[in-house]
């Protein structure tokens, strides 16, 4: 009903009341799994004190919690624990991905993680370091206030709501994952099939093979 | 006036010897002790066991590591955790190494004598195509975990181990054993198979049975 036709003085009074009030007392889930979560720590702590941003109650409880904090890299075996955790938040929720690990894999281009956990659960905002200084990590959550300052009833259906047929599948499909996986970077010169990629590059000592 | 910004120096303070030098006539050889020191256990074991010892070296100044057959390796170490003279009761790690390139894998026992306070590095050498070897479990209990983990990351079967199943990595893993040479770094199976696995993992996987009836109702 609201929203039928466009904005009108009710619904965007409403929206301001509403996304005030949820974006001043977003109750954090912190999902630390490395280094990452130490500065997470920090800046809960009195010296960056994300309480200022009416965050100050860490729910370490899913089921009471706004936002999810993915600190530190988070490895296949993870993957499941970290989908489930997700989906018994109670809607409206938000997902940050802190540090490279947990935003792309980061340096560990392995057989083991899970390369960016926007492949299990859907992110919000991403917050690039190694780790993330808390300013960061409150720069990141300010953003996700600003986002929730732009949401409006009307749209919220198709903004945040998710569908819950879709828990526990992934976030990504087949595809999408896939294209993460080309032999990259300077980490090996190894693919799945071979173990060996060839290239011109001459042998150093240091290299590996297989 | 004193001389500030200097304490004042005891008589006999360790400061003294430090600044002057050390007691050693210059000139003389410094001898380290435990590079030249024969270890007490292997001529104890190449005298019970013989050619089930196969040879004997010293790494890194003071690690002594023995060879030993892989077929009689839980007999060896029994009789060194119990025999009065060697005792060794902790079994400080289990682990293996594979050097590449379809060189035998070795197993690795890192022996502690508590009462003899003397380490001892026991190896067995498995070829590639046959890695089986006896569980010591019955010998010390917490070689349970870590020959699970060898058996996770390597493939080495422990026989008469009393719960052999993957401890790292996921139970219904089907990549093969990720630390031996010839596994690419990524794994076998494309990223999105990866996760799709890793998503459809079972809870139930994690625990064996007994352990999921802990703290049910009867």
């Amino acid at each position: 009903m609201l929203g039928v036709g466009g904005p009108t003085f009710l619904t965007t009074k409403l929206d301001f009341v509403i996304n005030w009030a949820r974006r001043n007392s977003l109750w954090p889930m912190p999902f630390g799994t490395a280094c990452c979560a130490v500065e997470m720590m920090a800046a809960a702590a009195s010296n960056f004190d994300i309480a200022r941003f009416g965050m100050e109650r860490m729910a370490f409880n899913p089921r009471q919690a706004d936002v999810l904090i993915c600190a530190g890299r988070v490895p296949y075996k993870l993957a499941p624990m970290l989908r489930r955790i997700w989906d018994q938040m109670p809607q409206p929720k938000w997902c940050v991905s802190m540090g490279a690990c947990a935003s792309t894999g980061g340096v560990f281009d392995t057989y083991s993680m899970v390369q960016g956990i926007d492949t299990i659960v859907p992110v919000d905002v991403y917050i690039p370091g190694c780790p993330p200084r808390p300013e960061a990590l409150l720069y990141g959550l300010l953003m996700i206030q600003e986002k929730i300052r732009e949401e409006s009833l009307g749209r919220h259906g198709a903004l945040r709501a998710e569908n819950p047929l879709r828990a526990g599948v992934p976030n990504a499909t087949a595809e999408q994952v896939a294209g993460l996986t080309g032999p990259f970077g300077n980490s090996t010169r190894q693919n799945r099939l071979s173990g060996l990629v060839r290239t011109d590059r001459p042998d150093r000592p240091g290299d590996r093979k297989p | 006036m004193t001389d500030q910004g200097k304490a004042p120096a005891r008589p006999g303070s360790a400061l003294d010897t430090v600044e002057a030098g050390p007691a050693v006539a210059p000139g003389l050889p410094v001898r380290l002790a435990a590079a030249t020191t024969p270890h007490p256990s292997v001529d104890a074991l190449r005298a019970r066991f013989g050619s089930a010892i196969h040879h004997y070296e010293v790494s890194a100044g003071d690690q002594h590591v023995v060879y030993v057959d892989a077929a009689k390796n839980r007999e060896i170490l029994g009789w060194l955790k119990d025999y009065p003279t060697q005792h060794y009761d902790l079994l400080a790690d289990v682990t293996a190494v594979d050097f590449g390139e379809r060189r035998p894998l070795q197993v690795v026992y890192q022996l502690w004598s508590i009462p003899h306070r003397r380490a001892l590095r026991v190896k067995c050498e498995l070829p590639l195509t046959a890695l089986e070897i006896d569980s010591v479990e019955p010998l010390w209990k917490t070689a349970n975990w870590l020959e699970r983990e060898v058996y996770d990351l390597f493939g080495i079967e422990f026989g008469g181990h009393p719960d052999l199943r993957r401890i790292l990595m996921p139970e219904n893993y089907a990549e093969g054993h990720p630390l031996r040479k010839d596994f690419p770094l990524r794994g076998r199976f494309s990223r999105a198979e990866q996760t799709r696995r890793a998503l459809s993992q079972d809870v139930h996987d994690h625990y064996i049975p007994s352990e999921l009836e802990v703290g049910r109702e009867p």
